[in-house]
């Protein structure tokens, strides 16, 4: 068993005391897994936070009815063990896990469901981040303790999809609809939050760390280690130095650099999982509103098949993926990553052929000028605004690399880098022929899906155009119809089937040139703990997955006979009531930096005050002498 | 008519040139200005086409200096010697075309709060003394915000940053060349303001402005340096200061990766280390009383 | 309005100051308000920029949530009220944004108060440092213009004057915190303090110590040239002044005159200077707390300048001109009370 307090010793130039926030040893010695992130979590309140670091928090401390599997992202079992449609895909019954207890021991039952749901669709601070779930749904009963009945307006896939956290009535309804938005949700009294996840909120520092206890009551069986803590480091470097000095056990989000420096040091696996995240060149298609008014001012050139079908043979997609992401990366070709399995086509045809890439615009009439850059048949020159995000050091150089690419086949492209906020802006008005930009796909295919349809294209409130989710402004009757064909179909195989097709039609219109599908760097101390369990398993995220399987798995290396060995005379295990007393100690310390920073100040004021009684003495007196 | 004031300024410039000449420090600035201006011309003879191109960089990604590469190569493999000669030419340029914009606006100001009285004087005395006292990173950091990331951009934001203290300087000069006597004879024989402003004030600070001008060029580099550190300039345009952006964002540091780091550091030292040499040294031979220090 | 012009870049009064205690009040006066003033302009400044900048500001901040038209329409609406109205809503309290961050989707007031702190503690310590050993230098080098510490000294603090303060913080991490040229790494490369450790502690204090080392030096170091120049320039210039002559005569030895006269007086212009350096402190305190992470409000600002978050860097624009207007006015206010013009 691992003991944080020595762990907590820095092996420096300064011998430092112990100083862990973990407080004193307990009878039996928790375990604890510590955790390095490089963001802070925005809110605990699940209705105000819109961070990746947060959702991480939310799913450890609430369950939600089902979540994607660990194997291929298929709807598993969560609060719900199972659940049903109704023939006409208009009911959708939901059966609840048998005595289901949140961590205070209050039964979790039905009601609470309906509860969630409720709040969530009546509200309209609560509809913020999950109204999308339930946009269909119509109505939501509890017909007993286990069993809730939703109806929806039309057959809904996206009911066997919720990642809704299911929070306690009994604690909630105290908080109402105003109260809400100024809500934290933090843990008080040295209480743990009341919840259903595997692990449960227990203390928080802003800026600083996140402590979380196992949940006795979890229903899949209390987790392996006894505390989980999040570290935030605002730095990649030190999180490196942190996971090599021992400091946390696991480093996630890590940069490419620091990640290599990581690679072969001993005790520490680097591991660079598949991510469900891809950037794209895309192209302005024709900028328009939803109802089909023209806006913008794109390049009519983009708008030519050939034209866009030549730049992506011109892009060299293994040497972005070898030299931008440092190889940590796969190269890319559909809007769905291959990480979804069961969704993703391999379509295969665009490869880089320069060649090639200037035999099409050749046939197409696009003559190469006198300069190097071809004129289109129109008269006008290929030369296109190329927009990247200046927040990005990657977007920047991908930008570099292709417009070199471009001029190899007589295209001009003028790279742009401005903030991503401003490019969301030009984008909604459709004043641009390219640019560079990503997404995160989530394993409902729906929200990603429908970027590209007629209806998300941008749309006007008064004098104003504002966007809407589409960047490319494609429109394609064919594919809003399968989009709606999906959008309706329950049936897991025919609807990815329908997926299948749109992505095939997205990839051969060239929409999009999808540039590489990034990994996900992440690292940790091999030597101490094990059991970590990828989504997918084998290739996938080891943590902020679309679940909790690996925090539900971890455990510390040799653990069979670790536990026994360690704490020969303890015979309690480290219950409840343990980490009750240890939630109460680690609350007194939090004063943190600024108490320190106070006594510094103090300090500070009164050099300066000395400096200048100093300054005024001598003054006086000189002034006196020479008066002399 | 205009040939006796030639020689005058002839003779003038020889004057202040025998002066310079004896002036050691002043010397040394020079010819490392000198020497920084011929590779910022002579770069684009000096860099073959393709050496720059990132598709078509051969070296490795962060390699250590070598016989093929003596100052190493960067995060795409490029040669951080081809680049830092490149880099030179985006540096020294933003950097006199902002000082530039600083002198004009800085001399316009200067003189017309000097020449002028009433109320457009104070009005523009307080304009001057606004910008002197918000401080300048945040205001730049604001207006480089506004007004997007771009090297013509750059160049706006630090000339309009950098021109009060030269109006404040010139604003006192003028007013002491307003009180002599042929002054007043130009006002008696009924010269208008332009006038007396372009024909016997503008003639008259010329030489501090300039003196004045070398010294703000070095701030003006360190500026764009830091605001192109801070992403505020065009990323693909190679400047001292995006070259270290870059090294930043690239994970340089944590790789020890030094060569990537001390060489564009060390460029701007020497250049704005030399223009502050040449400056000062130009006023103390202007200005042996030191005057307007 | 030369008197004020001139003293608002911290040079002495060129009139002598009455000597009557009525006088000196109404210079403060005219001083605070001036210093009014110019804040006033900051805020309305601040305000206006801001407003150019074209686009959606509720549909940034509400990007990447799952909100409906007709919610971003009612919020837009709220934005939509005339110009005129808007600012009347913000000169009432110009440290009320109205809007969250949009980075952070947090206060920015709130944001702002827990990273002044960690600001305070580096700038302020490397700014006593600096003052410290850069008026030691000063002195050194202004007694004995041209001799050896001089021009040794001289020549160095010229080159860090010349230096872009943030290059040789990257310097200093490399050399120290990740080791290079056979020195080894023993600096931690970021941040303020070994996440995990608890700052209450005598063992957390040395563990902020330790992490201050490197950004500490860095500023230190660029501040010490202005601050050393400075000195030297001030106390060149006071050992030209006759009492000083006249003090030898009278049989003083050097370094009695040194203390007792030279110095103090040309400590004078170098206090004020340091206190209206801060413009110039606020800059380091931006590139370097991003070099080395310290999470303080130079940190913030960067990480305000991705996206922009344009309601934190307004905020934060507006602290740093009161700050740096507030020290002006110290400084002016300090030559009042201790200039001997006024006293003796």
């Amino acid at each position: 068993m691992i003991r944080r307090l020595l762990v907590g010793i820095t092996a420096g130039a300064i011998a430092l005391a112990p100083a862990a926030v973990v407080p004193q040893a307990q009878a039996a010695d928790p375990v604890v897994f510590t955790v390095g992130m490089l963001g802070d979590v925005d809110s605990l309140n699940p209705f105000t936070g819109i961070l990746a670091e947060a959702y991480e928090i939310y799913q450890l401390q609430y369950a939600t009815l089902m979540q994607p599997s660990s194997t291929d992202f298929t709807p598993a079992p969560g609060l719900a063990e199972s659940w049903e449609e109704s023939a006409d895909g208009k009911t959708w019954t939901y059966t609840l896990r048998p005595d289901l207890v949140w961590s205070d021991g209050t039964p979790l039952t039905a009601n609470d469901v309906v509860y969630t749901f409720n709040r969530i669709l009546e509200g309209r601070y609560e509809k913020t981040n999950y109204g999308n779930y339930l946009r269909n749904v119509t109505s939501v009963t509890a017909t007993d303790d286990r069993t809730v009945v939703v109806g929806v307006s039309a057959p809904s896939p996206i009911m066997e999809r919720l990642a809704v956290y299911i929070l306690p009535e009994h604690i909630w309804s105290a908080i109402d609809g105003k109260a809400v938005k100024s809500f934290a949700n933090e843990p008080e009294g040295g209480q743990p939050l009341v919840g259903s996840g595997p692990f449960l909120v227990a203390e928080r520092q802003d800026g600083q760390f996140i402590r979380l206890v196992a949940n006795d009551t979890y229903y899949a069986g209390r987790p392996k280690v006894d505390e989980l803590i999040f570290r935030i480091y605002n730095n990649p470097d030190a999180l490196g130095q942190a996971l090599k000095k021992g400091e946390v056990d696991f480093a996630e989000g890590l940069t490419a650099d620091v990640f290599s420096t990581l690679e072969g040091v001993e005790g520490i696996t680097t591991y660079a999982g598949a991510y469900s995240g891809f950037n794209e060149l895309a192209f302005n298609m024709g900028a328009a509103l939803s109802d089909g008014t023209p806006i913008g001012d794109g390049n009519p050139h983009i708008q030519d098949l050939a034209v866009r079908q030549a730049i992506s043979h011109a892009i060299d997609r293994n040497q972005l993926v070898d030299k931008v992401l440092n190889g940590y990366g796969t190269p890319g070709s559909t809007i769905i990553p291959p990480l979804y399995s069961t969704l993703h086509v391999d379509p295969g045809t665009q490869n880089y052929d320069p060649a090639l890439a200037n035999q099409i615009l050749d046939d197409a009439g696009y003559a190469m000028g006198p300069d190097g850059i071809r004129i289109g048949p129109d008269g006008v020159p290929m030369s296109y605004r190329f927009f990247v995000r200046s927040d990005s050091a990657t977007s920047v150089k991908s930008g570099e690399y292709i417009k070199s690419y471009l001029a190899e086949i007589g295209i001009e492209a003028n790279v742009k880098p401005v903030t991503e906020d401003a490019l969301y802006e030009i984008i909604g008005r459709g004043e641009f022929d390219m640019f560079e930009w990503g997404w995160v796909v989530e394993p409902d295919p729906d929200y990603q899906l429908s970027t590209f349809t007629c209806a998300k294209r941008s749309y006007k409130d008064g004098d104003t155009i504002y966007a809407d989710l589409s960047d490319s402004f494609y429109c394609n009757p064919e594919y809003d119809a399968l989009y709606e064909a999906q959008s309706i179909e329950t049936d897991q195989a025919a609807r990815a089937d329908i997926v299948k097709q749109m992505q095939q039609m997205i990839y051969d219109d060239v929409a999009y040139v999808v540039l590489y599908y990034y990994d996900n760097l992440e690292a940790y101390r091999s030597d101490r703990f094990t059991g970590f369990v990828g989504q997918p398993e084998g290739s996938g995220s080891l943590l902020f997955q679309y679940g909790t399987y690996s925090y539900a798995n971890v455990q510390p290396v040799g653990a069979d006979t670790g536990d026994a060995t360690a704490s020969p005379g303890a015979t309690a295990s480290p219950g409840a009531t343990d980490q009750g007393n240890a939630s109460g100690e680690t609350a007194s310390t939090s004063g943190g930096v600024s108490t320190g920073l106070i006594i510094g100040l103090v300090v500070a004021v009164i050099v300066i005050i000395l400096l200048v009684v100093l300054l005024l003495r001598s003054r006086r007196s000189a002034s006196a002498d020479s008066r002399e | 008519m205009s040939s006796v004031a030639t020689q005058r300024r002839k003779a003038a410039f020889a004057r202040f040139w025998a002066a310079y000449r004896h002036d050691r420090a002043g010397m040394a600035g020079l010819i490392i200005l000198v020497f920084f201006i011929l590779v910022a011309i002579l770069a684009p003879i000096l860099i073959p086409d393709d050496a720059l191109d990132v598709t078509k960089a051969d070296g490795e990604r962060f390699d250590s200096p070598s016989l093929g590469y003596p100052l190493g190569t960067d995060d795409s493999g490029r040669s951080m010697l081809l680049l830092l000669a490149y880099g030179t030419r985006i540096s020294l340029t933003v950097g006199l075309a902002a000082t530039l914009v600083a002198m004009i606006i800085g001399t316009a100001v200067g003189i017309m709060a000097g020449h002028f009285r009433g109320p457009g004087s104070h009005v523009l005395v307080g304009v001057t003394d606004w910008f002197l006292v918000i401080p300048f990173l945040p205001l730049a950091i604001v207006l480089a915000t506004v007004l997007g990331p771009s090297t013509l951009n750059l160049i706006i934001v630090i000339g309009i940053t950098s021109w009060a203290g030269t109006a404040r300087l010139i604003r006192a000069q003028t007013m002491s060349i307003e009180g002599r006597p042929y002054m007043e004879r130009s006002k008696a024989l009924g010269a208008g303001n332009w006038h007396q402003m372009t024909r016997h004030v503008l003639p008259n600070v010329f030489p501090l402005v300039l003196a004045n001008t070398t010294l703000t060029v070095a701030i003006v580099i360190l500026s764009e340096t830091t605001l192109s550190f801070l992403g505020l300039g065009d990323p693909l345009a190679p400047s001292w200061g995006a070259i270290l952006d870059r090294a930043f964002s690239s994970g340089a540091v944590s790789r020890g990766a030094w060569w990537f780091v001390l060489p564009p550091g060390i460029c701007v030292v020497l250049v704005v280390l030399a223009f502050t040499l040449v400056g000062r040294a130009m006023e103390r031979i202007l200005d042996p009383r030191g005057t307007t220090a | 309005m030369s008197l004020l012009q001139d003293v608002a870049v911290g040079e002495p009064d060129p009139i002598r100051a009455p000597r009557v205690s009525g006088s000196v009040l109404r210079t403060v006066g005219s001083k605070v308000l001036r210093a009014v003033i110019t804040l006033g302009f900051v805020v309305v400044f601040n305000f206006f920029l801001f407003r150019m900048l074209p686009g959606d500001p509720i549909g940034l901040y509400t990007r990447g949530r799952n909100q409906d038209a007709e919610q971003l329409a009612e919020l837009r609406r709220e934005l939509d009220k005339p110009i005129l109205e808007q600012f009347l809503t913000y000169i009432r309290n110009p440290f009320d944004p109205g809007i969250d961050s949009t980075r952070f989707s947090r206060p920015v007031w709130e944001m702002i108060g827990e990273r002044i702190w960690p600001t305070f503690l580096l700038l302020g310590t490397a700014i006593i440092l600096a003052s410290i050993i850069g008026i030691w230098i000063g002195i050194r080098a202004g007694w004995k213009p041209g001799g050896r510490f001089d021009k040794i000294s001289t020549g160095t603090t010229l080159t860090l004057y010349s230096m872009p303060e943030f290059w040789l913080g990257m310097m200093l991490l490399i050399v120290f915190s990740v080791g290079a040229f056979g020195i080894p790494g023993m600096f931690p490369v970021g941040g303020i303090v070994t996440p995990g450790v608890d700052t209450s502690t005598p063992a957390g204090w040395l563990n902020v110590l330790w992490h201050m080392v490197l950004p500490c030096t860095t500023l230190t170091l660029i501040y010490l040239a202005d601050y050393s120049l400075v000195m030297r320039a001030s106390l060149i210039d006071e050992r030209k002044q006759e009492y000083l002559t006249l003090a030898r005569a009278k049989g003083l030895r050097d370094v009695m005159v040194r203390q007792k006269h030279a110095v103090p007086n040309a400590l004078l212009p170098t206090i004020t200077l340091i206190f209206l350096s801060l413009g110039f402190v606020v800059t380091g305190a931006i590139t370097v707390e991003t070099v080395f992470s310290w999470p303080g409000l130079g940190l913030l600002t960067y990480e305000a300048l991705r996206g922009p978050d344009i309601p934190l860097l307004q905020a934060i624009f507006l602290l740093f001109s009161i700050a740096v207007i507030g020290a002006n006015l110290i400084a002016e206010l300090l030559y009042v009370v201790i200039d001997p013009r006024v006293r003796s």
